[in-house]
């Protein structure tokens, strides 16, 4: 397993996609593959700065990766106030630029790029996020 | 994130360099504000550099998209987009808000057909 804090800002992005991109390059996955993973782990960190923190540098990101033969798997911990998933709609995908309402595009990017999503909050750990990749598929 | 903007054919070229995340979304935003409120509707963007955008760049570009559309003037179009960029923009549904074309010429062919 692998552990890291980062500082929760816009300027960790970066670094995390780098990050994740070596673990995920690491696990053998393919291009297209590390692009999902680092696009669901850099979407979850914006989300994790802007709505559980609800601003930069308020707290850290810790993210923990670990590999076995089958999965690839990447827990977020945060501080910051619960994450409630059903609380976010899905987005409009489909309707006239004009009138479409794309709340939840980040969500909804996690949810089609990993085979597993699940949010999880307590007291005591704060908010959780797995984010899980499967291999060989 | 770097930006490098020039005209070509009554239109502007924006080549952005790097990621589009939600670090450089801010300084994305700034560039196409500074181009809409100087009256220059014709927006090219070149992708080919570009290894990554997230949700946010993608939003930035579609805010300016959408008044376009409402005041029925101006466009934004991209040209030389990475197959794994592109992914994206079909992902959330957007590949069919914006045109793509394979090359510079194409997309400022398309200006000039519309104008």
């Amino acid at each position: 397993m692998t552990t890291r804090t980062f500082t929760a800002n816009y300027k960790s992005l970066a670094i995390i996609s780098n990050f994740i991109v070596d673990q995920a390059e690491m696990a053998g996955f393919p291009p297209k593959e590390v692009y999902a993973i680092q696009t669901a782990v850099d979407e979850a960190c914006s989300n994790i700065i802007d709505h559980a923190y609800g601003g930069e540098n308020l707290g850290d990101i810790l993210i923990k990766v670990t590999e076995s033969t089958k999965k690839f798997q990447i827990i977020l911990v945060d501080q910051g106030e619960p994450f409630v998933p059903q609380d976010v709609p899905a987005p409009d995908i489909t309707s006239p630029l004009e009138i479409r309402k794309e709340r939840g595009l980040g969500i909804f990017f996690m949810r089609n790029l990993m085979d597993k999503v699940v949010f999880d909050f307590s007291p005591t750990n704060g908010n959780t996020l797995t984010l899980v990749k499967y291999k060989g598929d | 994130m770097e930006f490098i903007v020039t005209e070509i054919n009554q239109c502007d070229l924006i080549a952005i360099i790097g990621r589009i995340d939600s670090f450089s979304t801010p300084q994305l935003d700034e560039v196409l504000k500074t181009l809409v409120g100087n009256d220059h509707y014709n927006i090219i963007v070149n992708l080919q550099d570009v290894s990554y955008i997230s949700s946010s760049g993608i939003l930035a570009f579609v805010k300016i998209q959408r008044k376009f559309k409402r005041e029925h003037q101006g466009e934004i179009v991209f040209v030389n987009v990475p197959n794994l960029v592109f992914s994206s923009f079909e992902m959330a549904g957007f590949n069919t808000v914006f045109n793509f074309f394979d090359d510079i010429p194409s997309a400022t062919g398309h200006f000039s057909g519309i104008s």
